[in-house]
This record gives C-alpha cells, sequence and structure tokens, in this order.
C-alpha cells in the first residue's frame, strides 16, 4: 500500500501530548514528515524522536511572531508546508459567575487566537505555493453549551466559525480548512479536570459519558480521522465541522 | 495508515450507477465483498459483472419492506453476514414546491426516506449478529438548507440526517454506528438533469453557481471516499454524526 502522505510536510501544534501526540503520530504512520510544535520544547523533541520522520520546535501560538517563524523555519528546512494542524489548546473549570476576566482571556488566547495564528501562517504559505490542508482542533462544546467550560467553549465555537471563513477566502488556492470536533476524549486536559467538574456539576462524569457517548473516547479514535482530512481522499472536502463523539452531540436526553 | 476493508461484508443500495456505484467500485478496491442492490435489475447485473467477483446482483426495490430483507439476506447467504449497510438509493424532483403534483411527492418520500427506514430497519438484525457494523445513509447538503426546486428532496434527506441521529442512538449497545453524508452538487446524472430547470427557474447560470459556492462539482469517486472512511474501523468513535463534502458551500453565505 502506497503511503498516503507520502513526501508531504506537517505541523502539528500542541504535539508534544494527548492529541497532539497521536495525531503527529498517525501523520508519521502515513508517510508525512511532522513537525512537532509545542510550547513545551522538550517535550516537542521528546515525541518527535519516537516518530520515523520526526522534529521537535518550541512555539508558543499565543505569540503570532512566534508562528510565523516556526512556518519560516519549516519551509527553510523542508519547502512548502502541506498540512498544518492547529491543535493545541487548554482548558479550566469555573462557572461564568466566578471566572475572572484573567482566566477567561488565557483560554481564548491559547485556544482561540493560538488557532489564528497557526491558520493564518500556514494558509498564507499554502495559498501562494499551490495548496494545502489546514485542521482545526475545535470539539462539540462548540455547538451546544457547556456548564462551567464557558470560555473554552465560546473558543471554540470561535475557531469553528474561523474555520469556515478560512475556507471560503482560500477556496480558490487549495488551501482547504476543517475543523475536528472531538467529544469527550481521555486526556489529560478531560481527566484532570475530572473532580473539580464532578463536584460542581454534581454528577458522575462516567455515568454521564457512559450515557451520553457510550464511552470516553480515545485518542486513537481521533487521529485518522486527521490522516483523512489531511489526505487527497477529502479533496472536495473544506469549510467542514467533523465530529467524532460517539453520538453525543446528536442527542437531545 | 488509514484502514482498508479488507474482510467487510456490505450491501449497497442504488448501486448500479452514480454515486452508489462509485462506491461500489471503492469498496471493492479496499477489499470489502458487495451486494448491489438496485431497482434496474439489468443494470446493476451489468455493474456487478463489471466490477467482479467480490460483488453480486439483486434487484431490490427499497420501498418494499420484504425485497430490502432479501438484499440483506443474499449477503448473509453469499458472503456470511453483514458488516456494512450503504442506503444510498434516491430519486430527486426538481420542480417548485408548488407545481409538484402529490404522487411524485409520495414516490420520492418513499424511496428516499422510508426506503432509508427499512434499510436500518432490515439492515439492523444481520449487522447486529455480525457483532455490529456501520451504516452510512446518504443524505445531502440540500438537507441543511434550502435549494430553489428540491423542496421535496432536501425535506427527504433533512429526514434522513434525523432520522440517521436518532438510530445511532438507539443501535450504539449493539454495536452499530449510523451517519450520515451530506454531498453538494456532484457530477452525476441527477444534477446535470437539474441544470436546465434551475437556469429557468432562477434566470442564474449553474456553472457560475457553482463556481461562486463550490469552486467546481465535486465527483462519485470524492463521495466513495468518505462513505469507505465512515464504513471503517478508522471511524470506531463517530456515530449520528452527518459528514458534509462541499468544498465549503454550505459553510459560507456567499
Amino acid at each position: 500500500m502506497t503511503e498516503l502522505l507520502k513526501d508531504k510536510t506537517a505541523i502539528v501544534t500542541g504535539g508534544a501530548k494527548g492529541l497532539g501526540k497521536a495525531i503527529a503520530t498517525a501523520l508519521d504512520a502515513s508517510g508525512a514528515r511532522v513537525v512537532v510544535a509545542d510550547i513545551d520544547g522538550d517535550g516537542a523533541q521528546q515525541t518527535a524522536s519516537q516518530l520515523a520522520h520526526g522534529e521537535g520546535a518550541a512555539c508558543d501560538v499565543r505569540d503570532d511572531k512566534q508562528v510565523e517563524e516556526l512556518l519560516g523555519w519549516v519551509t527553510q528546512r523542508h519547502g512548502p508546508v502541506d498540512i498544518m494542524v492547529a491543535n493545541a489548546g487548554i482548558a479550566s473549570v469555573a462557572p461564568i459567575a466566578e471566572m475572572s476576566q484573567a482566566e477567561w482571556r488565557s483560554v481564548l488566547d491559547v485556544n482561540l487566537d493560538g488557532v489564528y495564528s497557526s491558520v493564518r501562517h500556514a494558509g498564507r504559505s499554502m495559498a501562494g505555493n499551490g495548496g494545502g490542508a489546514i485542521i482545526t482542533m475545535a470539539s462539540i462544546t462548540g455547538f451546544a453549551g457547556s456548564p462551567l467550560i464557558s470560555h473554552y467553549a465560546a473558543a471554540k465555537a470561535g475557531v469553528i466559525s474561523l474555520t469556515r471563513s478560512a475556507a471560503v477566502e482560500w477556496r480558490d488556492h487549495g488551501v482547504r480548512v476543517n475543523a475536528i470536533c472531538p467529544g469527550f476524549i481521555g486526556t489529560d486536559l478531560v481527566l484532570d479536570r475530572v473532580p473539580e467538574f464532578e463536584s460542581a456539576l454534581g454528577v458522575s462524569l462516567n455515568d454521564l459519558i457512559a450515557q451520553k457517548q457510550g464511552r470516553l473516547g480515545t485518542v486513537d479514535d481521533v487521529a485518522p480521522l486527521a490522516v483523512f482530512l489531511a489526505s487527497e481522499r477529502s479533496r472536495f472536502c473544506s469549510g467542514s465541522a467533523f465530529v467524532v463523539d460517539g453520538g453525543m452531540d446528536a442527542a437531545l436526553v | 495508515m488509514l484502514s482498508d476493508l479488507n474482510d467487510k461484508r456490505a450491501l449497497i443500495t442504488g448501486a448500479a450507477q452514480g454515486i452508489g456505484r462509485s462506491i461500489a467500485e471503492l469498496f471493492v478496491e479496499r477489499g470489502a465483498r458487495v451486494v448491489l442492490a438496485d431497482i434496474d435489475e439489468e443494470k446493476v447485473k451489468q455493474t456487478a459483472a463489471d466490477l467482479g467477483a467480490a460483488t453480486l446482483p439483486v434487484g431490490c426495490d427499497v420501498t418494499d419492506g420484504e425485497q430490502v430483507a432479501s438484499a440483506v439476506s443474499a449477503a448473509v447467504t453469499e458472503w456470511g453476514g453483514l458488516d456494512i449497510a450503504v442506503n444510498n438509493a434516491g430519486i430527486e424532483i426538481a420542480k417548485p414546491l408548488v407545481e409538484t403534483p402529490d404522487e411524485e411527492y409520495d414516490a420520492l418520500m418513499a424511496i428516499n426516506l422510508k426506503g432509508v427506514f427499512l434499510g436500518i430497519k432490515h439492515e439492523t438484525p444481520a449487522l447486529a449478529a455480525s457483532g455490529g457494523g456501520a451504516i452510512i445513509n446518504m443524505a445531502s447538503v440540500a438537507g441543511l438548507g434550502g435549494v430553489p426546486l428540491l423542496g421535496v428532496y432536501g425535506a427527504s434527506k433533512g429526514a434522513v440526517i434525523r432520522m440517521s441521529q436518532t438510530a445511532a442512538l438507539e443501535l450504539r449497545d449493539a454495536g452499530i454506528r449510523v451517519n450520515a453524508v451530506c454531498p453538494s452538487f456532484i457530477d452525476t446524472g441527477m444534477v446535470s438533469r437539474l441544470v436546465d430547470p434551475f437556469e429557468t427557474a432562477t434566470g442564474a447560470n449553474f456553472d457560475d453557481v457553482v463556481a461562486l459556492k463550490q469552486q467546481r462539482l465535486g465527483t462519485a469517486e470524492e463521495v466513495a471516499e468518505m462513505v469507505a472512511f465512515l464504513a471503517s474501523d478508522d471511524a470506531m468513535f463517530i456515530t449520528a454524526s452527518h459528514y458534509v463534502l462541499d468544498c465549503a458551500l454550505s459553510g459560507s453565505l456567499f
């Protein structure tokens, strides 16, 4: 079987661990050269060292200049970037009434502004070089109300909207832009916050997940979708949000 | 690496031509064995002859539950079970709503919506007996938004999206995933038949609309790729979703 992403160059932001690491690994296994970018430069190097064609890079996506430099660095070493996975994201848990503006801002800075910079610099480069595929990491919280993570959900809704506008702006330049919307996935981002979540909501997250999405998702449930959206197999897909959530978002009860 | 469809046993309705045939071709290429069901018995035999020994043609009117059940049985008898069902058979009406005869409305709904309902109903026992599987229902972006002349068609496709969601929730514990696929204008006979009535009714040039809203016509092969992905084990956690392929048509205001 020929490698689906042979000779492609990809960047995965937030690639050192969790979902980003799984996506970087899947892209690598599909033949792509993968630059693992993360605010944790050592973590990025370590994850990259486990890949067949991986390289690590430190990048704080909140800093537009760093993202621009990342694109420049990768392009200089490997030529035009073909795939950008704007995945870096953080979360915290607080009801709106008790959320400080600083906490709101901190999540928006990474989860929306960081995606904006990643999309902007990747899209500019791709549009001038024959096209490419951008994948943004959104969430089903971008569609439905999510108590305690209003800032996270608002950022993800923003990511979906940005994805659509970018897809239209670059449609005639061969740049496809799509969002992935996972449900609850068993990563540190989710698992670390379970106690706070349960005490504030007064429900067991396990029960909620069993009822609404069958089981907790895994990073390997999501990674193949990223490969599909990065590959030519999805060449007519752009401006869409692809849900992978065991059915949670579709269920009213 | 993405998964193939080796050892999968599939049923595709409306498989003689258009998108259904392309899905069948790709499924065979990826290693599946496929029952090709179509109301046009002669044509589906020819399609099966073209595609080779991994396919089996059956005549099937999807508005008749017994015929749908027979098509499912053909897969179980011939291949030993069923892992994937693609409810693809559909027709279009390209007329303003107020000019659409009642009997044409009934005929379309019987195929596009009741056909999917009967598919889900009769495919489920065989899929469950195989330890679970995937149902993919052919919807359309016309099920997500308004399109002049496609009022009845769009209503049927909107209903297919909704029915897919509920089926997914009801069948989750049986290990059966149910998703819908929503293509925009694809280069098939159905779309070429739409061009003249669309231009007459709207005064717009169809090619211009396509260029503006989705850059070009999609291809049946591109739809098949999405169906194959959703049918594969790579989509194990994807259910109750509708996956759009429209080059940003439905995501943009203009």
